[in-house]
């Protein structure tokens, strides 16, 4: 992520809500923290239905990790 | 391991935090990339995520990790930088 | 009177244990009472509670160099007796049965404030710095955060810790916080501070700090045109020749290879003006410098002139200078191009090759656009010396040969439309403005060949003129 941030690029990701502490912590060891959005877990056992509705729920903040608008 | 501390040898003009690249102004006529990790369940998410941002004005162009376990090989992020103007990884669980 | 008493011991040192039976009886009869710092072991002394002075910040700014130290009083008033002399702490402390049943005197042994390294780290822990402090994350690599905060040239940097800049100040005299000059483009006020900390990641050594400010401050002359000269989309930019005493007391090579790779001081003080440049200043390619090209002398280009002719002039005796005054000269200046000329016996012969090639500097019908260094290598100056001519009749060879007539320079001529304007049509021109023209020497003794350093086009009043600083 910092890679691609270094050769241009915004970047973030898009991790569980289980990620929120360790996202958090390499944040800080690493002196700069990649914009992230967290999404509710459980991710594995969802269907594929379950899934295209968790990314609509998130889309707004999915834009807002690489884009003013 | 013990903190290191530097001296700031510019004119501290800018916050002394690292800062992220400037966000794109909007996504219109941006080619996005969505790098999916190898997680169960990311490519679906990405699928979605994909249609939507297209609705939006962008272009989507999609990647994946050859295994979530390492990290993303040099030639990969090298294509990922030529090609795109922003990116999204997901999805970590 | 209130006076306050403080001894400063550790327990690593025989004398200090020696005393330490005589430390409540100062604490009950010194007026004032007594404070005990202690250097190393918080439980010594055992029978009174002292102060932690582990990380020595009372004893440095107190300056102790030798344990025991009782001290009296503060800042300029103070008085302090070291080691054990019992006549001289009676008559210190007033106290006259001080010590009676102990040897009469010991000597003390070394603060540790002056172990090695030791003065340079408590500076830089203790004393305050001008400059905003940058902590690095836990898994910050020190080397990649120069790359990615965009303070370096491309090359890595050494990283400036406190310890480093504080190292580099004691290269000078002059004081940390002294402002310097505005450096442009930024036109931010620059500190000598400032100065060491790009200095250290240049990889200067304190012994060359001095040439660094002095060239800092021949670049931020007006008459150098700094902020015009980081602007350009030429390829010019600032060369560094140094003269004098201070380029052999550090070992500046001005022989073999002087211009290419290998010798710290060359290498280093040029980087560090370049680095000052950019980060102090703000010139940043891409940014303020917009430089067609530029030229591989933007990450380092700094030279000593060879003076080991002491019939030849140097340059700074040319700009007005003593041969023992240790002088930085700065040019706008690019590249390097070469001359060949491995057939002259007569000075006159080399002369016409030097002319020659100094007539194509820029473009070879410019006249009176660019300043220009002619680099004479010691092989050429043994052809010009041994026919008897002087550095001066060189410069009046080569001004006679370098003043063409407009005519044959003009714009069209050749069937090249760049040249000289019609303007000047049936003049005589010189291709340097008077005093434009540069001449040093260096180089390695075998090899016939010499070579110019072009100025930028724009010189003189309109543009930039060589600056010349004392080195302090």
């Amino acid at each position: 992520m910092l890679d691609l941030e270094s050769r241009g690029l915004p970047a973030g990701f898009v991790a569980s809500c289980e990620f929120t502490d360790a996202a958090a912590a390499q944040g800080r060891s690493l002196g700069i923290a990649p914009k992230s959005v967290f999404v509710p877990h459980p991710i594995q056992d969802r269907t594929d239905a379950e899934m295209a509705e968790l990314a609509r729920a998130a889309i707004d903040d999915v834009r807002a990790l690489i884009a003013e608008s | 391991m013990t903190q290191t501390t530097l001296l700031d040898p510019t004119a501290e003009l800018q916050p002394v935090e690292r800062q992220l690249r400037p966000r794109l102004a909007s996504l219109s006529g941006a080619t996005v990339g969505l790098l999916d990790i190898s997680k169960p369940r990311g490519k679906e998410f990405l699928d979605e995520v994909e249609s939507l941002l297209e609705e939006q004005g962008a272009t989507v162009k999609r990647y994946s990790k050859p295994t979530f376990t390492r990290v993303a090989p040099a030639a990969l992020l090298q294509q990922i930088g030529a090609e795109c103007d922003a990116v999204v990884e997901a999805l970590a669980d | 009177m209130n006076t306050r008493h403080v001894l400063i011991v550790k327990k690593n040192c025989p004398t200090c244990t020696l005393i330490e039976p005589l430390i409540p009886l100062l604490a009950e009869r010194l007026d004032g009472g007594l404070s005990v710092y202690v250097q190393d072991d918080p439980a010594f002394p055992d029978n009174f509670d002292a102060v932690d002075d582990r990380e020595l910040e009372f004893s440095w700014r107190h300056g102790i160099e030798i344990v025991p130290t009782l001290l009296r009083g503060d800042g300029e008033g103070s008085e302090r007796v070291f080691g054990w002399d019992r006549a001289e702490w009676r008559e210190f402390t007033g106290i006259t049965d001080l010590g009676e049943g102990l040897a009469p005197h010991r000597p003390g042994c070394g603060s540790r404030t002056l172990d090695p390294g030791m003065p340079e780290k408590l500076a830089a822990r203790h004393a305050g710095f001008g400059a905003r402090k940058v902590d690095l994350a836990e898994a910050e690599d020190d080397m990649e955060t120069c790359f990615e905060r965009g303070w370096t040239d491309g090359l890595p940097v050494v990283p400036p810790t406190p310890e480093r800049v504080m190292r580099m100040l004691g290269g000078t005299n002059r004081e940390a916080g002294e402002v310097i000059g505005e450096v442009p483009p930024n036109r931010v006020p620059c500190t000598i501070e400032k100065l060491a900390i790009n200095a250290v990641m240049a990889g200067c050594k304190p012994e060359y700090f001095p040439l660094v400010i002095a060239a800092v401050e021949a670049a931020l002359d007006d008459v150098f045109c700094m902020h015009g000269l980081l602007c350009t989309t030429y390829f010019s930019s600032p060369v560094v020749i140094v003269n004098g005493p201070a380029a052999t007391r550090i070992n500046m090579n001005s022989g073999v290879n002087a211009l290419g790779q290998g010798n710290r001081a060359n290498a280093t003080i040029g980087r560090a003006l370049q680095l000052i440049i950019r980060n102090v200043g703000g010139g940043i390619p891409g940014g303020i410098d917009r430089a067609v090209m530029g030229n591989p002398g933007k990450y380092t280009y700094c030279f000593a002139e060879d003076e080991s002719d002491s019939g030849w002039p140097s340059l700074a005796m040319d700009r007005g200078f003593a041969r023992d005054d240790s002088v930085v000269s700065l040019f706008a200046g690019e590249g390097l191009q070469g001359i060949v000329d491995q057939q002259s016996r007569t000075p006159e012969s080399l002369a016409g090759s030097f002319a020659a090639s100094l007539r194509t500097v820029a473009h070879y019908k410019y006249f009176g656009v660019c300043d220009a260094i002619l680099i004479v290598s010691p092989e050429h100056r043994r052809v010009i010396r041994e026919a008897g001519w002087s550095k001066a009749d060189l410069r009046d060879a080569l001004d006679e040969r370098l003043r063409v007539p407009a005519d044959s320079i003009l714009r069209g001529i050749d069937g090249v439309a760049e040249g000289a304007p019609e303007s000047l049509r049936g003049k005589q021109l010189p291709k340097f403005r008077k005093g434009g023209l540069h001449i040093v020497s260096l180089g390695g003794t075998a090899g016939m060949f010499s070579a110019i350093i072009g100025g930028w086009v724009a010189a003189g009043e309109r543009g930039s003129q060589m600056v010349s600083q004392r080195i302090e």
